[in-house]
């Protein structure tokens, strides 16, 4: 295959690719920028954070209770829809031990 | 107690295409950056992450560009965009975890604001962890609150290792004086921190 060829090839390419890309740009661009005008602050990045550090099945006992699978399960205004978990520095209600 | 765990039980045992769940930690440190409506915006950024930014919000966003030079909401107005936003979801959770880190004012109107989230979309559930003193402050917004200790005490750290012993893979490297030794001491340990 001729050099030429792959050019035209690999310029066809890229002009579909840049096409593709600037139209999906164009759409991401402003929802891009609403997710930014909603807020600075990147809740996901923490919540894999502190994934990463978790201890395993540290804390599983609360996923376990009845008030804890009734508010998860019930699909309906049934329950009561808040749930507060409570205690003291260090005992790991981040990381639910 | 925790939002981490809490948030991926919920991603495995209720996640689908009609369930969000929406994860904010609080921060001592970052007070100033997590006011009030940064945080709500962040559960909003969350709920709209994977269908797309839904029309209402597109039109505040555009509005805000044209008349306010793109000025961020305010917190009425974010309240209204959210409580419009959840009630476009089946069933949303949300955690938020150490809720006694943001100041006064902010804690109070996040709880605000939940309230009036919980009161037009019944449905959604709402996760809280914190320290005990801010109890109070939320029974100022939420009439009935399900709460959960997370400090163990004795008899919890006691039942918690019991299970785990009975649950032990090999049993034959415990005998009877090794295990009332950690039913003794472990327990004792753990309650006086």
């Amino acid at each position: 295959m001729s050099s030429q060829h792959q050019q035209i090839t690999g310029n066809i390419n890229s002009f579909n690719f840049n096409n593709i890309v600037n139209f999906i740009t164009e759409i991401d661009a402003e929802g891009h920028q609403i997710l930014q005008w909603l807020s600075p602050l990147e809740p996901q990045q923490r919540h894999q954070s502190v994934r990463t550090d978790r201890l395993d099945g540290v804390g599983n006992w609360v996923l376990e209770t009845t008030e804890f699978t009734k508010w998860r399960d019930a699909k309906d205004g049934s329950v009561v829809p808040v749930l507060f978990c409570y205690g003291n520095p260090g005992v790991g209600k981040t990381y639910v031990r | 107690m925790n939002s981490s765990l809490v948030v991926d039980n919920l991603c495995d045992q209720a996640g689908g295409k009609e369930v969000a769940i929406v994860g904010l930690y609080c921060d001592f440190l970052a007070q100033e950056e997590q006011s009030t409506t940064n945080m709500l915006g962040a559960m909003l950024k969350q709920l709209v992450g994977r269908g797309g930014v839904p029309v209402h919000i597109r039109e505040a966003f555009r509005k805000a560009k044209k008349e306010f030079g793109g000025r961020g909401l305010r917190l009425p107005d974010m309240v209204e965009i959210l409580k419009k936003t959840v009630t476009l979801v089946p069933r949303v959770f949300i955690c938020i975890d150490a809720l006694d880190e943001p100041t006064p004012k902010h804690r109070r109107e996040l709880l605000e604001s939940l309230r009036e989230i919980v009161r037009v979309s019944p449905n959604t559930r709402v996760f809280l962890t914190g320290r005990p003193h801010i109890d109070g402050e939320i029974g100022r917004s939420f009439t009935e609150v399900v709460k959960i200790p997370v400090s163990p005490t004795y008899a919890d750290i006691k039942s918690y290792l019991e299970m785990r012993l009975d649950g032990d893979t090999d049993p034959n490297a415990m005998d009877d004086e090794l295990r009332a030794d950690i039913m003794r001491i472990i327990p004792e340990k753990i309650s006086e921190m």
